[in-house]
């Protein structure tokens, strides 16, 4: 096969305004999709395109836009998940930044095919000064009829609002998201009912990751099948894999889904620093489980990573070098999901707080086997309780650092 | 009416037949099963904060919440397996490591859920070592509320009881994390006639009441289902008194009275004027028969209640439409008004037959209506007109007899003393001492609706009975016994049972 | 002593709220725009807030108190944020922080005694392959070293 050289993420922002973006056939899958296909056609279109949601929990954005009842009267959102704050992830900012027309064009595409007229883009308070770019690009698309009342001169109209948080990482849970943009304290709801029936403003709502509505306008463009023609046959397409830590070029790099974490990292990010070794690898986002030197031959889609108990989640990898404390990291993971708990549900509240309290006073005073011991219970107390996924976010990776390093954790607060 | 659809489902092996759109805990609930809960109340948005109702359901691989899961046919549940108690004792253990171990001196001890969980689950002392989050202990809401935040589980019902049932959302939920914390906005607390209802769904002790803190125990109290009379809704209430050990003498003394639950009358709530209206049971009574302002010394019931059967009888009978009047209230019971009606209209064929009562007051718009009596209705219903006396109206009346001392509502002190100077015998039948005592000849303490058996009719024409939950003093009786005594002492049968 | 926000600021909340189906889902950027203005949300500003997206002054104050980028309390005229997660710690956040301690005399959490520069410690901000990563006043900085740091302490004294 011909190497496919079609990128979902310019390599630079040089380009990423309208005239640029037209020139390239930007808004032609927009136009192609409005003006000949039917809503029903272009779901799907990309359910068989078989793209999985990119923000973290992998579910098929096709089969998503499906579950919203087609003849509901009454509006219908779409909102785009610009929190980006699982740590390691900083690709969704590169699309922002590099490609907003692209995402633009996502947009009106998943918006026609579920019946949207207005979309709401969620953009973490940290990227205000980048969602101004987006923001100009609507005000561009606008300018230019390609958002408002009627597009490409069809029946359907969309508008665009971007809306920003202001630092709270559970926003990016979808229905904690919901709440945030409907003026409230962001915390997840009880489902069901789920998004796709009451969401936002009690309206079919419809959640998708950045990157996943950004690689819409090309699966309509050069279809399904080239889209399947990238990647696994059940983890289609390329994904941006961020790489950070120590690695030489740390960055994002677009690469087949399935690539494997080594290549990703030794490869393509340059591997370690002179000197340095590999001692861990987190291979997609803080909530993903650790990977010890030894298990990082594996390709990075999200059943291979979950097959060996971790996740592919977003992507986000880190790679930790020789020399790093274990201790250290675990502190960073319990004292991260201790502040970004918001508060709602008991065991995630309470249980976070616990493991880090035990954690400082490991590090002040020293302690011993019943310690850890203790910190695996709390999180298994956590794991698969919770009301949100933040819960297992919390829980998993505690669990897979102190059961992988324990002998280094222990020798590290004995006394 | 539409029927609504049957669902059959197993429950722990039992098979539960349940209507379409029951939650798993209510299917339960009616199985007999009880599914433990902080967060989840009936008459609320449902939350799944808590986490303690996990149950396991065939098929599912996590476990999930009875409160939001809805019964579905052929689902199989199974509230008591392994891994059930496993999650509660984790929920438990994880409320305690951020609870206060105040239970010597809460006073939910004995009726707090927190309490029955852990005792139910066998837990023993907590793991946690880490020093607890600090907080504030004593922190007034509003309306005699105070709310302790160390104890608080944040399940947030008081937060949603005042945001779906008053209406007022006076509070709300700040910060985040462990840090989270329920409060009010400075200068705007809780102040609706709902807010003791806090106090009841509060599952611990976080939320207590001035009125009651630390003056008794959950224990000592015997409670009783009873009917309040502080308007004619006649909400479902439950007296709470405590009746020897450890109190000093043998006094009735009624420390609260808390909602009882009656779909077809008040649901879940009572208003706070009912809730206040124990001290009304308790305070300013009479205790025992006077004469002119002096206690009287001696006399049983019958020999003092064989005056006034004197004074009537004094009357030549074709003088005694005019001549003997009485004012009785809408608090008597339809029981009593049987009896009044039998003596006073049917024995005696009196005319001057009047009704004093407590004023109206504003209506709220849930369930306090304006008028303050609970039973209007059964008044009509025993064919009385209930009309107040002109005072005019008493002057050539030789004996009155009042019943309740309402007219002081509705009359000034002077008018009405001078309107009573001109009637040569009267007598009063009170519960709670006033100025009407100086301007009878004699008067009998009677009892309060709490301390008697009977029924109402409430607005909505549902008639409710209730019995005695509080026991009278020993010289207090109520309006029943006192008819019946009259009539007796009258020689007229009233045809009824005693009224007891 | 009542709170109005600016006429540029107003305007700027005005055609936010016009944004939204619902005014109370302008909420957060509302208050946003008002904490950019005045450096925090008074609560007069808060009264006013509420006021104007018709919720009570309990929403606002729960709102507020929730997200960590909101403040109800002053803070220094710049606030240097410095992330404290996985790769910034990996690269040496640890050490971007004592520098700045070293230099400017307060620890996170802290305001220099003339108001000038708040400094706090924040999770991640997006921006890894850059770690370890400042941001001061919405705009990203990193890789942090003791050089840039430095210069950058001395922007903000020239400039204030």
């Amino acid at each position: 096969m011909a190497e496919d050289t079609v990128r979902l993420l310019p390599s630079d922002d040089g380009s990423w305004r309208l005239e640029d973006y037209l020139r390239r056939g930007g808004y032609g899958a927009a136009r192609k999709a409005l003006t000949s296909m039917t809503p029903k056609d272009v779901i799907a279109e990309v359910r068989k395109a078989g793209i999985r949601g990119r923000g973290g929990a992998g579910f098929p954005a096709g089969m998503k836009w499906a579950f919203v009842p087609p003849d509901v009267s009454g509006p219908k959102y779409l909102c785009v998940n610009a929190d980006e704050g699982e740590p390691g992830t900083f690709k969704d900012r590169l699309i922002l930044v590099r490609a907003p027309h692209q995402l633009l064009e996502g947009v009106i595409i998943a918006s026609f095919a579920v019946g949207v007229r207005t979309a709401f883009v969620y953009v973490r308070g940290e990227y205000e000064r980048l969602a101004l770019r987006l923001e100009e690009a609507v005000a561009e698309a606008r300018a230019a009829g390609y958002l408002g009342p009627r597009l490409f001169g069809t029946e359907f109209g969309l508008d665009v609002v971007v809306h920003h948080g202001a630092g709270a990482y559970i926003c990016g849970e979808e229905t904690a998201l919901l709440e945030s943009l409907e003026g409230r304290r962001g915390q997840p709801r009880v489902k069901p009912p789920f998004p796709a029936t009451v969401g936002l403003f009690r309206s079919p709502t419809v959640v998708n990751n950045v990157e996943t509505i950004a690689n819409i306008p090309q699966i309509l463009a050069r279809g399904a099948d080239w889209f399947l023609g990238r990647g696994l046959p059940k983890d289609s397409g390329t994904r941006l894999f961020g790489v950070s830590g120590a690695v030489r070029r740390p960055g994002v790099y677009e690469l087949p889904m399935g690539t494997p974490l080594r290549t990703i990292i030794e490869v393509h990010a340059g591997g370690p620093p002179d000197g340095k070794r590999i001692k861990a690898v987190i291979p997609g986002g803080l909530s993903a489980p650790i990977l010890k030197a030894e298990e990082i031959d594996v390709a990075m889609d999200f059943d291979s990573l979950a097959h060996i108990g971790s996740m592919l989640g977003s992507a986000g990898i880190v790679v930790i070098p020789d020399g790093t404390p274990m201790l250290d990291v675990l502190h960073v993971t319990a004292r991260f999901y201790a502040h970004e708990s918001c508060g709602k549900c008991t065991p995630c509240r309470i249980g976070t707080s616990w493991i880090l309290k035990t954690i400082e006073r490991l590090r002040r005073e020293g302690g011993g086997p019943a310690d850890f011991d203790l910190i695996l219970r709390l999180a298994d107390g956590i794991k698969a309780r919770t009301l949100c996924p933040l819960g297992d976010a919390a829980a998993l990776p505690i669990l897979a650092l102190v059961s992988k390093f324990r002998g280094e954790l222990e020798q590290a607060v004995a006394r | 009416m539409s029927e609504t659809k049957r669902v059959t489902l197993a429950i722990d092996g039992l098979k539960v037949e349940a209507a379409e759109g029951t939650n798993v805990i209510q299917a339960a609930e009616q199985a007999g099963i009880a599914i433990p809960h902080f967060c989840y109340h009936p008459a609320l948005e449902i939350e799944g904060n808590c986490r303690m109702c996990l149950v396991e359901i065939q098929g599912l691989p996590k476990l999930e919440l009875a409160c939001s899961t809805v019964v579905r046919e052929g689902m199989v549940v199974r509230t008591a397996s392994d891994r059930v108690r496993e999650a509660r004792k984790d929920v438990l253990e994880f409320l305690l490591a951020e609870h206060p171990l105040d239970c010597p001196i809460c006073d939910k001890a004995g009726e707090c859920r927190l309490q029955d969980y852990y005792d139910l689950h066998g837990l023993s002392a907590s793991r946690m070592v880490e020093p607890r989050e600090h907080r504030d202990k004593l922190a007034p809401i509003g309306r005699g509320l105070v709310l302790d935040r160390e104890r608080c589980v944040l399940c947030t019902r008081c937060v949603r009881f005042l945001r779906r049932v008053t209406g007022t959302g006076e509070l709300g939920v700040f910060e985040r994390g462990l840090r989270s914390e329920v409060g009010i906005q400075e200068g705007s607390p809780v102040d609706n006639n709902y807010s003791g209802n806090l106090v009841d769904i509060c599952p611990v002790g976080a939320i207590t009441s001035v009125d009651f803190r630390f003056k008794t125990r959950a224990w000592f109290l015997k409670r009783k289902p009873s009917v309040c009379p502080h308007c004619s809704r006649g909400c479902a209430v439950t007296v709470e008194s405590v009746e020897g050990y450890p109190l000093r003498r043998s006094e009735k003394r009624v420390y609260r009275v808390t909602a009882r639950e009656n779909p077809a009358v008040n649901g879940f709530w009572i208003c706070d004027v009912g809730r206040d209206g124990r001290h009304d049971i308790d305070d300013g009574r009479h205790a025992a028969v006077s004469e002119k302002g002096a206690l009287v010394q001696g006399p049983s019931w019958e020999s003092a209640l064989a005056g006034v059967a004197a004074a009537m009888r004094s009357v030549p009978g074709p003088e005694r439409a005019g001549k003997i009047a009485v004012v009785l209230n809408s608090r008597l019971t339809c029981e009593e008004l049987a009896l009044a009606k039998g003596l006073f209209v049917t024995g005696l064929g009196l005319g001057k037959i009047f009704f004093a009562d407590r004023k109206s007051g504003p209506p709220d718009s849930l369930l306090l209506t304006s008028d303050r009596m609970p039973n209007a209705k059964g008044v009509l219903d025993a064919g009385f007109t209930a009309r107040l006396p002109g005072l005019g109206e008493l002057a050539g009346v030789e004996v009155l007899l009042v019943f309740g001392p309402y007219l002081l509502e509705h009359f000034g002190e002077a008018d009405l003393a001078r309107a009573l100077s001109g009637v040569p015998s009267k007598y009063l039948f009170a519960a709670h001492t006033g100025p009407l005592d100086r301007l009878v000849d004699a008067v009998f303490p009677v009892a309060h609706p709490a301390e008697k058996t009977g029924t109402y009719v409430n607005i909505e024409g549902i008639r409710q009975s209730f019995a005695r939950a509080v026991r009278p003093c020993p010289g207090v009786a109520t309006e029943g016994a006192i008819l019946t005594c009259l009539a007796n002492s009258l020689g007229l049968s009233l045809g009824a049972a005693d009224a007891r | 002593m009542t709170y109005a926000p600016s006429s540029a600021a107003l305007k700027r909340i005005e055609d936010r709220i016009v944004l939204y189906p619902e005014k109370s889902a302008a909420l957060v950027p509302v208050l946003r725009v008002i904490q950019e203005e005045s450096g925090s949300v008074s609560r007069e500003a808060m009264a006013w807030v509420a006021a104007r997206l018709a919720i009570s002054p309990l929403r606002v104050r729960e709102v507020l108190s929730f997200y960590t980028m909101l403040r109800s309390e002053p803070a220094g005229k710049t606030v240097i944020q410095v992330c404290r997660n996985i790769s910034c710690t990996l690269a040496g956040a640890g050490d971007v922080l004592r520098f700045i301690t070293e230099k400017l005399g307060i620890g996170p959490g802290e305001t220099t005694p003339d108001g000038a520069i708040s400094l706090v410690t924040v999770e991640c901000l997006g921006n890894c392959d850059h770690a370890p990563c400042l941001q001061v006043d919405g705009v990203d900085h990193g890789p942090a070293t003791r050089e840039t740091v430095a210069a950058l302490l001395e922007e903000l004294k020239a400039h204030g």
